[in-house]
């Protein structure tokens, strides 16, 4: 892959994590607010903030991942 | 024989500006607040020093027009691309075969950037990718550097409320631009993607074959094979789901990179010039000028890895 590839997805991995978890947990308190359901829908968009953050990095890296092993053994 | 030179000035005004710098920044320092805490009021007049200051997080409304109100930031943005065109036409009105310094530095910069879309997103999709990621970093740098020029943000204004407002804001440090880019951003990935891959492209983020298929199955008698496959199907879905979530994360990560990184530049360009008045600022101002160089090639950067990783289909994307 090329170099200016795999650094520019590196560069997106930490924001994308904050992202994640901040979206999901605005729009959590959001409906909570909503629907009166608090804290219950806030928590839900916590962890489903945390899901979509780990999944994303794992796309994110798992070219980069493959790549180096794909070196290691050609 | 000739003088000795260092960076291009003779030894003599070397040491002059030197001694000029120091002393201003001393000088500074005796009347900043940082000095006046740590070594008590000298006594030395206050117009030497600055006012306490004061940043406005969001943009103030400098004025109305055709009674829509104009903030300062999107006169910031205007100016921007005013300049932007004014370049472009300037330097391509008479192109040479042996450039001049302005359409040198345009030439080198442009064949920068679409040497890394070809390298990133390959021969084609690099040059369909060129000119959306172009325009964001040109946008993105120029507004960037433009809001550091000494007094751009010190023209005031009086307001339709009678209160002083700045005329002039760097667009970037006003949320609704980088949100803007990055529902541009988005909007071009999803364009690029469908056009690439048609309605294959929402397979993506909708991917129920597998689970109507196991349906299928289960409906037809065949239980052991259909409930497998039901639970793989909802698995797809689930990350079908995940992966729609991640498109509208990404919006508000790229919106928030852009506005934090630059926002606090502005802010720790005002605070340097506060604790430490005249030259002390310098050093940041460089910082800040690589700050929106690097701001603009990572916002542009990401959407082309982006609209490059949208375009190539799931199972070919990259070794």
């Amino acid at each position: 892959m090329d170099r200016w590839m795999a650094a520019l997805r590196l560069v997106g991995v930490g924001f994308f994590i904050g992202g994640a978890i901040v979206l999901g947990v605005v729009a959590g308190i959001w409906l909570d607010d909503r629907l009166n359901t608090s804290p219950a829908l806030g928590i839900v968009g916590l962890l489903l903030g945390i899901v979509v953050a780990f999944y994303g990095v794992y796309r994110m890296l798992i070219p980069l991942i493959r790549d180096k092993k794909n070196g290691e053994s050609g | 024989m000739a003088r000795r030179c260092i960076l291009g000035m003779p030894r003599p005004l070397l040491a002059g500006v030197l001694f000029l710098f120091v002393l201003l920044f001393v000088a500074g320092f005796l009347v900043g607040p940082l000095g006046r805490s740590m070594i008590g009021d000298l006594g030395l007049p206050a117009w030497l020093g600055l006012p306490h200051p004061e940043f406005q997080l969001p943009a103030e409304t400098a004025f109305h027009l055709f009674g829509f109100p104009v903030a300062n930031s999107v006169i910031g943005a205007w100016i921007t691309m005013a300049v932007l065109i004014c370049l472009s036409y300037v330097i391509t009105r008479r192109i040479k075969v042996v450039p001049g310094r302005l359409q040198s530095a345009f030439e080198f910069l442009l064949g920068w950037l679409y040497d890394l879309c070809r390298r990133v997103a390959g021969e084609e999709n690099g040059r369909r990718f060129f000119p959306v990621v172009a325009t964001i970093f040109l946008f993105v740098a120029f507004n960037a550097w433009l809001s550091l020029i000494p007094g751009f943000g010190s023209i005031l204004v009086t307001s339709a409320e009678g209160e002083p407002v700045h005329l002039l804001r760097g667009a970037n440090t006003d949320i609704n631009m980088p949100l803007a880019l990055a529902l541009v951003s988005f909007v071009f990935v999803e364009y690029f993607g469908l056009r690439s891959l048609g309605l294959r492209y929402l397979g993506k983020f909708l991917n129920v074959g597998q689970f109507f298929r196991s349906l299928g199955q289960v409906t037809r008698g065949r239980l052991r094979a259909g409930l497998g496959g039901l639970f793989t199907g909802f698995i797809h879905i689930f990350v079908g789901l995940l992966e729609a979530l991640s498109e509208m994360v990404r919006i508000v990560s790229f919106t928030f990179r852009l506005f934090g990184n630059m926002t606090a530049g502005e802010i720790l360009l005002l605070i340097a010039a506060f604790l430490i008045p005249w030259v002390f600022a310098l050093p940041f101002y460089g910082l800040e000028l690589l700050v929106g160089f690097v701001q603009a090639l990572i916002f542009s950067g990401l959407t082309l890895v982006f609209l490059t990783l949208a375009a190539v289909h799931q199972g070919e994307e990259s070794p």
